[in-house]
């Protein structure tokens, strides 16, 4: 059956509001300050055969966007395979393998059935606050199986004919070290798709079965047709990049990633090949979250897209079985996110030299967190807070990267240092901008963000992120941004941890603490061709210092005025020039002499990219 | 009571609504706006009306220049003083981004970095000091500020709103530097925690307060010129007014004071013929502001987006608005699919039948080929010169070769796709609020929202249209119907076991106390004064709160039963054995200006004269021979049915076929399905 153009737009807007509407109310209604604070859940309607997306909100965290898909295909197989979907069925799951991410997102599937056949499936993503188990939140440096990580919940049957199944909810509830939280939960998530149903229904009934089917058909189609477009204008060819994460949390060395990003007409090839096996610790991602994340990547190129189970058929896969990027059973998962960050950084790298004007240099690229855990002497209660990493984004062909951005791959939030020190027992040193940390270019990558805390009651505290050693780089002439560190204060003494960024238990005594500087991101173009005007307020805002003014980005400054502590720098043009001419000469003698260097730190003299 | 004028001065008209001593709007009228000075046009509005200034009881005033100043960044240079190593929070914000896809762009903040100033102090999040303030310090800090040539000190302080008195000492060694200076505090603008929102919006206020404070006075002089005998009122964004010469010290509550009035009005209107569950929906050239009032309450939001990390944590009427008007362009994506806006043709070069330019299709254009809008009498338009019907054809019938349209089905499909993009909205804000949109009135108002809502009547599925009277300066008119309003909040953050005796009924004595001192300062004539109390509450652990009214005197056991019957409706469960926390103690002190309108009548039934004109409408396809009454017919009591046209001055309506319409006993239209 054909539709007609007006009733399309018309049944699309529905059904995407339909998706916000189950976003909001779980936002309002969730427990777990991580989905009601930092909107780190998702909603989709999905095609009752395929199990592909049809549509998905707008509020929902990008990460999650094809994950979902995969979690609702493995649900439906599995129901297939147990007397199918049946009314009043609400399944659940969190099995990285089948959809994704980590432990900590549980997935909610509901079927929706109209004149008693399939008609669509429903289903939502939320991140609890504690899944069990060694760390509280869920983040585990050193686990080197699933099991450390806390409860796995392969897809079984939540509620039957329409109510709650108690021995399954009390399986879950203990073994959570909150369980009320994650009971408010698991009723929130429900009662939000409990509405989805009932609009969905509602839209039926106004417009048939028939007519909505025909439209969901249409707008994949549509999708398609669109990414299509967007791909057939990449310039034919294959574009690689290679980048590696720091460690694996448990060995000292790194474990490498590339991608070859083939373009031929409106299709994408992307091959992993090349990318460092499985390691033994939890810095690995199964096969559908590799995906997702270059879905993500290629959302933030082509944002104009809408999301559904056609927008990514144009785009194709290999991924190397084993490795980092498909992990199997009982590979640990909770250092995900710093795998995900590599892969969106492996798109942007390849495409950057293909479509300059269209992708950015790498964002800050650590995505993990800094949890701390104890008791709270004045709330008398336990107590977990989960401090995600801020920083720079990437420079682009259009404006200087952002400040304290959060990763491409999420919305979330960094909580209030009020609110902090109202929830935790301790107490903020300082928040601020880090300076000289993004990667200088034409246009300068954003600076990272620098924060203390120290406790005044015992905690413990566990650290993971990256790029301590691999850093964020630039494009197309830009230099690299400074790498993330990780300091910890205790009994007076300051030290880094041996694996500089992971670290998991540290127990902190009140006056101990933790200090994290987060990268920057990536350079874009020649910081030799950096206007003027600009470099005179980075130094006068102090987000590049004097030394790097002159030496990468080849100013002169001709005098200072105002008080001292602020002075505001007057540049020398003429000055400028002649030294810019030299260090360019300086820069093409270099590269006579054949000094082997990566591209990314070519632009940059003193700074150098990779360590 | 003598007369009033109220008058809303827009992005391009500055409306006028006159009443007279029994309250009844006698004129109402629109002048083009002067951005440059917009006092101007408020004169000019003034004269062309004919009004007697000197005769007036109260002139009531609604402006932009505030939402202007923060949209184009033309308020003042300000410098920040924070606790030391936390300046950079105002630039950080809370580690976000510009939009959900894409990942370029950069923020601006108010108060750039190198005017942002630290100072050795600490206070925890009881309000107990522990690093004192170093008082030395703060005033050698003074000196190097005084010396970057600022106008203003913005002083945001760590935990301030649990403990002010570093804030107020700062305040006053600089106060002391420079009597000149306009200095704000945080705790003072908004005494919550949230340091960046705090911090935020103590910085909106210091940006718009020397301008504000200047506009306040021109105005004054201007009025006082022309015989104004009482001090003119500015609309706020909570819907209540203050006196112009407080207007400095309010800038940043009168932000959008213009879109809050209308609803003000349209809540009124509405209450007087007996609906008090109300969704707004104003539509004009570039816009469409929805509002939810319920119990004849606005719903009020406590933090408002300005632009992209400029938050502002001031109570306002909740107003959300998405970029559909009449000017948006409609167009097809790469995937083959229709879609109207975000994207408008604004007033340069306008839709395509404006002849000013415009060459692509709009949601105007696709009101004029439908024969909805009247093309020889086009509203708001002086050049007496008849819309291009043909040019809105040409460019619909090329939008129309793309998706395999006629020309009527392509305008058809642009006003079917902004439709939907609106009810979505309005569904949205409801559902977000625990409503079911059918229990629901619609008022519309606005250039457009009128020509539109009937579509929406039936996309969202409320059951009652209304249409205003006057439903085209609708924005003046609720500046008539304001009281003077006060809102203070504190944060509290204990659970209901966990407050000491009386402590809320302290907190909230002391905030009636200072919201009746502010009614006295403001001098105004009160029939009565309303003292409401909230707590903003959640279950232990929860981030989104509940308000919820309350009485000062209240138990932990009351509290927390108000809170869970509240949870109960908005969410369909409470949750059972969770400890509930009261975060924030507000109080709303309310000068009213006038008493309670007689309810309307229900006047008997009779049917309309016949029309005065009829033309060819297209509805659902095909071309129907349409009734076209001039809105100043149609009296108390009378009804037609659809397909129906309602032409006035400011605003055309649109009753679709099916539907039948009734005037009610305040001349609004009520338009329901038949």
């Amino acid at each position: 059956m054909t539709v007609d153009a007006i009733t399309i737009s018309v049944v699309k807007g529905a059904l995407e509001s339909i998706c916000d509407e189950m976003d909001t109310l779980l936002i309002h209604a969730a427990l777990s300050p991580i989905i009601s604070e930092t909107n780190d859940c998702a909603h989709g309607i999905y095609h009752p055969v395929t199990g592909e997306t049809i549509a998905q909100g707008r509020i929902g965290l990008p990460v999650f966007m094809a994950n979902m898909q995969f979690t609702v295909q493995a649900v439906l197989d599995k129901a297939n395979r147990s007397g199918g979907m049946r009314p009043g069925d609400v399944w659940i799951t969190n099995d990285p393998y089948l959809g994704g991410t980590h432990l900590n997102d549980v997935n909610l599937v509901v079927p929706v059935f109209v004149d008693g056949e399939l008609f669509a499936l429903l289903a939502n993503t939320g991140h609890w606050m504690d899944i069990g188990g060694s760390v509280a939140g869920g983040w585990i440096p050193t686990a080197t199986n699933i099991h450390e990580e806390g409860l796995l919940i392969p897809p079984v049957r939540l509620f039957e004919d329409g109510e709650p199944v108690a021995s399954v909810i009390d399986v879950i509830t203990g073994n959570v070290r909150l369980p009320d939280m994650i009971a408010g939960d698991l009723t929130a998530m429900s009662s939000a798709l409990r509405r989805g149903e009932e609009r969905l229904r509602g839209l039926v009934d106004r417009y048939g079965a028939d007519v909505v089917r025909a439209c969901q058909e249409e707008m994949i189609a549509r999708s398609e047709r669109e990414m299509r477009s967007y791909i057939a204008e990449i310039p034919d060819g294959v574009y690689v990049h290679a980048d590696a994460l720091d460690n694996d949390g448990v060995t000292d060395e790194p474990c490498g990633l590339r991608v070859a990003v083939t373009v031929s007409g409106s299709d994408l090839h992307l091959d992993f090949t090349g990318t460092a096996p499985a390691p033994a610790g939890p810095m690995n991602l199964a096969r559908n979250t590799t995906v997702s994340s270059a879905y993500v990547a290629l959302k933030h190129i082509f944002p104009d897209v809408p999301v559904n189970g056609g927008t990514f058929r144009p785009v194709t896969f290999t991924i190397p079985e084993g490795s980092v990027i498909a992990a199997q059973y009982p590979r640990p998962v909770s250092g995900y996110l710093e795998v995900v960050g590599r892969v969106i950084d492996l798109v942007f790298g390849a495409l950057a030299p293909a479509i300059p004007d269209k992708v950015p240099a790498a964002f800050f690229g650590t995505t993990g967190v800094v949890t701390v855990s104890g008791h709270h002497p004045e709330r008398g209660e336990y107590v977990v807070g989960v401090f995600p990493y801020p920083g720079g984004y990437g420079a682009s062909a259009s404006s200087d990267g952002q400040v304290h951005g959060t990763p491409p791959q999420s919305m979330a939030n960094f909580m209030s240092i009020e609110v902090a020190e109202h929830r935790l027992p301790l107490r903020f040193d300082y928040y601020a901008m880090r300076d000289d940390s993004g990667g200088p270019g034409r246009t300068r990558g954003g600076v990272g963000s620098t924060y203390a805390f120290t406790a005044w009651s015992p905690l413990s505290t566990s650290v993971l992120g990256d790029r301590v050693d691999h850093v964020p780089f630039g494009v197309n002439g830009g230099g690299p941004a400074s790498g993330n560190e990780v300091r910890f204060r205790t009994g007076g003494e300051e030290w880094v941890p041996p694996l500089r960024s992971k670290y998991q238990d540290l127990h902190l005594e009140p006056g101990d603490g933790v200090v994290v500087s987060s990268p920057g991101g990536g350079g874009f173009g020649d910081p030799l061709e950096r206007p003027l005007e600009d470099v005179a307020r980075d130094l006068d805002h102090g987000v590049v210092s004097r030394e790097r003014a002159a030496d990468v980005y080849g100013v002169v400054v001709a005098g200072v005025e105002g008080p001292a502590r602020r002075p505001r720098h007057r540049l020398d043009e003429a000055g400028t020039k002649e030294r810019r001419e030299e260090l360019r000469q300086r820069r093409e003698a270099d590269r006579g002499a054949g000094a082997a260097r990566p591209e990314a730190s070519e632009a940059v003299d003193s700074d150098g990219g990779q360590r | 009571m003598g007369s009033l004028v109220g008058i809303d001065v827009g992005g391009t008209f500055t409306d006028l609504a006159w009443a007279g001593d029994d309250g009844a709007v006698t004129t109402v009228l629109k002048v083009p706006s002067t951005p440059d000075d917009p006092s101007r046009a408020v004169l000019e509005a003034l004269d062309r009306a004919g009004v007697d200034v000197p005769g007036l009881d109260a002139l009531v005033h609604g402006t932009t220049i505030a939402t202007n100043a923060i949209i184009e960044r033309t308020g003042a240079r300000c410098a920040l003083v924070t606790t030391r190593g936390f300046r950079d929070v105002l630039e950080l914000g809370r580690r976000d981004r510009i939009n959900l896809y894409g990942l370029t762009g950069v923020q601006h903040p108010l108060i750039p970095r190198d005017d942002r100033w630290e100072v050795d102090e600490r206070v925890d999040h009881r309000g107990r000091v522990v690093t004192p303030l170093d008082v030395d310090q703060a005033a050698a800090l003074a000196d190097d500020v005084a010396r970057s040539g600022v106008d203003v000190v913005v002083v945001a302080l760590l935990h301030s709103y649990a403990n002010t008195t570093h804030e107020d000492e700062v305040a006053r060694i600089f106060e002391a530097a420079r009597p000149d200076w306009h200095v704000v505090r945080s705790s003072a603008v908004v005494r919550e925690y949230y340091e960046f929102e705090r911090t935020s919006t103590a910085a909106v206020q210091g940006y718009l307060e020397p301008l504000v404070a200047g506009y306040a006075a021109a105005l004054t002089d201007k009025l006082a010129s022309v015989g104004l005998r009482h001090e003119a009122l500015v609309m706020q964004s909570n819907g209540g007014v203050v006196p112009v010469s407080r207007l400095g010290s309010r800038a940043a509550h009168i932000i959008r004071s213009g879109p809050a009035a209308g609803v003000m009005a349209a809540t009124q209107l509405a209450a007087e013929v007996g609906f008090t569950k109300i969704i707004t929906g104003d539509m004009g050239g570039t816009s469409f502001d929805v509002a939810v009032v319920v119990d004849g309450e606005p719903r009020i939001s406590e933090t408002t987006q300005l632009d992209f990390r400029v938050p502002l944590r001031i109570p306002m009427i909740d107003v959300h608005t998405i970029g559909a008007g009449g000017g948006s362009i409609a167009w097809v994506d790469r995937g083959g699919t229709l879609q109207v806006g975000p994207r408008s043709a604004g007033a340069r070069p306008g839709p395509v039948c404006f002849r000013r330019g415009g060459t692509e299709p709009t949601v105007t254009d696709a009101n004029v080929v439908l024969g909805r809008i009247d093309a020889a009498r086009p509203i708001g338009d002086d050049t007496g010169q008849a819309l291009d019907v043909e040019g809105a054809r040409r460019a619909l019938g090329e939008l129309g070769e793309d998706l395999g349209l006629g020309v009527e089905e392509a305008a058809e499909a642009v006003l079917a796709v902004v439709n939907t993009h609106m009810a979505g909205r309005m569904r949205l804000i409801t559902v977000d609020q625990g409503y079911d949109p059918r229990d629901f009135v619609l008022v519309a108002f606005g250039g457009a929202g009128p020509l539109h809502a009937a579509a929406l009547l039936r996309d969202v599925g409320v059951r009652t249209l209304l249409v205003p009277p006057r439903s085209g300066v609708l924005c003046a008119e609720g500046c008539l119907v304001a009281d003077l309003r006060y809102e203070y909040s504190r944060t509290v953050e204990r659970t209901v076991e966990g407050l000491g005796d009386h402590e809320l009924e302290a907190v909230f004595s002391e905030q009636r106390r200072q919201g009746l001192a502010e009614l006295v300062a403001d001098g105004e004539e009160l029939v009565r004064t309303d003292v409401l109390h909230f707590a903003d509450m959640a279950y232990l652990g929860q981030v989104h709160q509940i308000r919820v009214r309350v009485e000062p005197d209240w138990d932990a056991e009351a509290l927390a039963k108000a809170f869970s019957s509240a949870y109960l409706r908005e969410y369909g469960a409470a949750l059972e054995g969770m400890p509930t926390l009261v975060v924030n103690a507000r109080t709303s002190v309310r000068g009213v200006r006038r008493g309670d309108a007689e309810p309307a009548t229900t006047p008997p039934e009779r049917a309309a004269p016949p029309p005065g004109q009829r033309r060819p409408v297209h509805f659902d396809g095909a071309w129907c021979d349409t009734a076209v009454f001039r809105r100043e017919v149609l009296g108390p009591g009378m009804t037609f049915a659809g397909p129906a046209i309602v032409e006035q001055d400011d605003t055309t309506t649109v009753v679709e076929p099916g539907m039948r319409a009734r005037v009610d006993g305040r001349s609004n239209l009520q338009v329901e399905v038949a």
